[in-house]
């Protein structure tokens, strides 16, 4: 495959005894867009997710990141390359500060106790990546909340400290599970937004799940629908909205 | 003889042991979220290192027996007598071994902490807690039963390395053991509040995410365990060698694993000054206790002696029910000053907020 793309999946199949959740799915997003994958609630959207993450084991298939062959590998080992999930049921570190949360997302010498013990060593990184985390948080909105537990956010501002936390991180593409689940539609929208300026502004590529197409689908630069395991139909947003099977899936024959 | 009484340094000896031993347990069961439930085990160690090395060193070096038969009963208090005679004759021997001692307790307590951290990445929860439970029985009850390291039931004398004080060699070595507590304390504060401690609160809040965001949470427990056993180690080598002697049954799991869950709950859980606090009054009240256990004696329904293992157990459950968190909560941790953080905050525009 070309270098246009940062995700390839080659016929992925995933099998949870006789269902078969993910069936022979290819799909390949393109660097520097926000890629939407859609389809009703079942569709198999999360598993194929977990799949491309290591989270689960591919029955069939490849998955390709970076040009690079991530079938076989751990969910580490795969975010060690950039490729980062955030959960549909956001999983902050609860006791943790929201600044801690960004902090907890980058690595540190500082985390071997032998150095920990000499501040000097690490110092000087930790404020560089007190910087870095700051200025992540103030580009999803959470920059105020830097000392609040993070048990005390709310939904919308869990999944976009999940976003900055994966950015801190290096992500280069971030898969975001249901961004706006349980969030309201002004709120949605706002989100939606950040997240097509941190594309811009931090050169990444997003791979969007949802099921609410009214208001994610203008966000899209390219969208795929899933139904049953498969690949429906995929294209841009205006030519996906029209096709006769997205409307039978979403509104019925 | 001695310049403050006897109470007072009775309950600063346990303070300082306790306080070294419960930081130990905090950092792997408060940060780390590790169900430490075998924290004997490298108490123990400890114990065993001063009990069993420090003799036969200086046995060999002086020319008296130094194998089995030093922890005999019938040599070994003859031993440690004429050990104790060059010691006093020479302070710098006496810190020599006593550092050399420390030094040895924290290695192969680091070691034990190796060993058990092979089960805990596997294991997790219950099963790990009572694994390094079992682990930590299982070396009391070889040392107990098997003489030629300790004594066995009759237990070892160890050589005095405080004796060169002359009288006050019970104050002199409380107020060592107190100040090697507080630099322990200085210590494990460095560490929970560095990236490493983060590391660890974060693995303990989530597992998942915390692979997900690239760490090995196999190592992080290694690291936790590591660490916290040798601190332990250590005070358990300070206090045998503060008590002159180490016999394997005073290491139970009642008084050197539950005690510091209890200490560390009645302090507040994942918070070191909070540790303090649980420590200090846990130990002035059971020092209150045993003294005064006489005088309750006819107002008890029964043996005083069980008094303080009362009162701990009832402060177990009255903590677990009524104040979980413990007197001082956690609170969040700041790696550097906050003021510097808010600089650093400051420095950088914000843009509107999104609500909850």
């Amino acid at each position: 495959m070309s270098n246009d793309y940062i995700l390839v999946t080659k016929e992925v199949t995933k099998r949870f005894g006789g269902l078969t959740a993910v069936d022979s799915v290819s799909i390949a997003v393109r660097r520097n867009t926000v890629t939407m994958l859609m389809g009703p609630n079942g569709a198999g959207k999360t598993t194929l997710v977990n799949v491309c993450t290591g989270v689960y084991k591919a029955d069939e298939g490849r998955v390709l990141f970076d040009n690079e062959d991530i079938t076989e590998l751990p969910p580490y080992e795969i975010y060690r390359l950039g490729f980062v999930r955030t959960f549909q049921i956001p999983v902050p570190f609860q006791s943790l500060t929201v600044l801690e949360n960004v902090l907890a997302s980058m690595k540190s010498d500082g985390e071997n106790p032998l150095i920990a013990i000499a501040k000097s060593r690490w110092i000087k990184h930790e404020e560089g990546a007190i910087r870095k985390a700051f200025n992540m948080l103030s580009k999803v909105g959470l920059s105020k909340f830097w000392d609040l537990p993070a048990y005390k956010l709310g939904a919308a501002q869990l999944k976009m400290l999940e976003v900055a936390r994966a950015l801190a991180a290096g992500a280069k593409l971030i898969a975001l599970d249901e961004p706006i689940g349980g969030v309201d539609p002004v709120y949605a929208n706002r989100i939606l937004s950040y997240v097509r300026s941190l594309k811009d502004e931090f050169d990444a590529s997003f791979l969007l799940i949802e099921h609410r197409i009214d208001i994610a689908l203008p966000y899209a630069d390219y969208v795929y629908v899933m139904d049953k395991g498969k690949i429906v139909t995929e294209g841009r947003p205006s030519e996906v909205i029209k096709n006769p099977k997205v409307i039978e899936i979403y509104i019925g024959e | 003889m001695e310049v403050i009484p006897p109470i007072v340094l009775y309950i600063l000896v346990d303070f300082s042991v306790y306080l070294i031993i419960t930081l130990s347990l905090n950092m792997e069961a408060g940060y780390a979220g590790l169900p430490q439930f075998g924290r004997v085990l490298s108490v123990i160690t400890g114990a065993l290192v001063a009990g069993a090395i420090p003799g036969r060193i200086l046995a060999l070096l002086y020319g008296y027996p130094h194998g089995a038969e030093y922890a005999s009963y019938e040599f070994n208090y003859r031993i440690v007598n004429e050990l104790n005679i060059i010691l006093e004759q020479s302070p710098l021997l006496s810190i020599g071994v006593f550092l050399l001692t420390l030094i040895m307790a924290m290695m192969l307590g680091a070691a034990v902490g190796y060993v058990t951290s092979r089960p805990a990445i596997r294991l997790k929860e219950a099963y790990l807690g009572i694994t390094l439970l079992a682990m930590g029985d299982v070396v009391m009850l070889i040392s107990l039963y098997y003489s030629p390291i300790i004594g066995g039931t009759t237990g070892v004398m160890v050589p005095d390395p405080f004796r060169w004080v002359g009288p006050y060699r019970f104050t002199a070595a409380t107020l060592v053991l107190l100040t090697l507590s507080i630099v322990v304390l200085i210590v494990v504060e460095r560490l929970t509040k560095s990236p490493f401690g983060r590391a660890l609160r974060a693995m303990r809040d989530s597992e998942v995410a915390i692979t997900v965001y690239g760490r090995d949470i196999a190592r992080l427990r290694t690291y936790a365990l590591i660490v916290g056993a040798s601190i332990a180690a250590l005070g358990g080598a300070l206090y045998t060698f503060y008590t002159g002697g180490c016999i394997a049954s005073t290491y139970t799991r009642l008084t050197w694993t539950f005690w510091p869950w209890a200490f560390m709950m009645l302090g507040g859980t994942g918070n070191n000054v909070g540790v303090v606090l649980g420590v200090l009054l846990f130990v002035i009240v059971k020092t209150f206790i045993v003294t005064y256990r006489g005088v309750l004696a006819p107002y008890v329904p029964f043996d005083p002696v069980w008094l303080e293992y009362t009162f701990v157990g009832m402060a177990i459950i009255l903590i677990a029910m009524f104040r979980p968190q413990g007197i001082i909560p956690e609170r969040p941790i700041f790696t550097i000053a906050r003021k510097k953080i808010e600089r650093i905050f400051t420095t950088l525009e914000t843009p509107e907020e999104i609500r909850a």
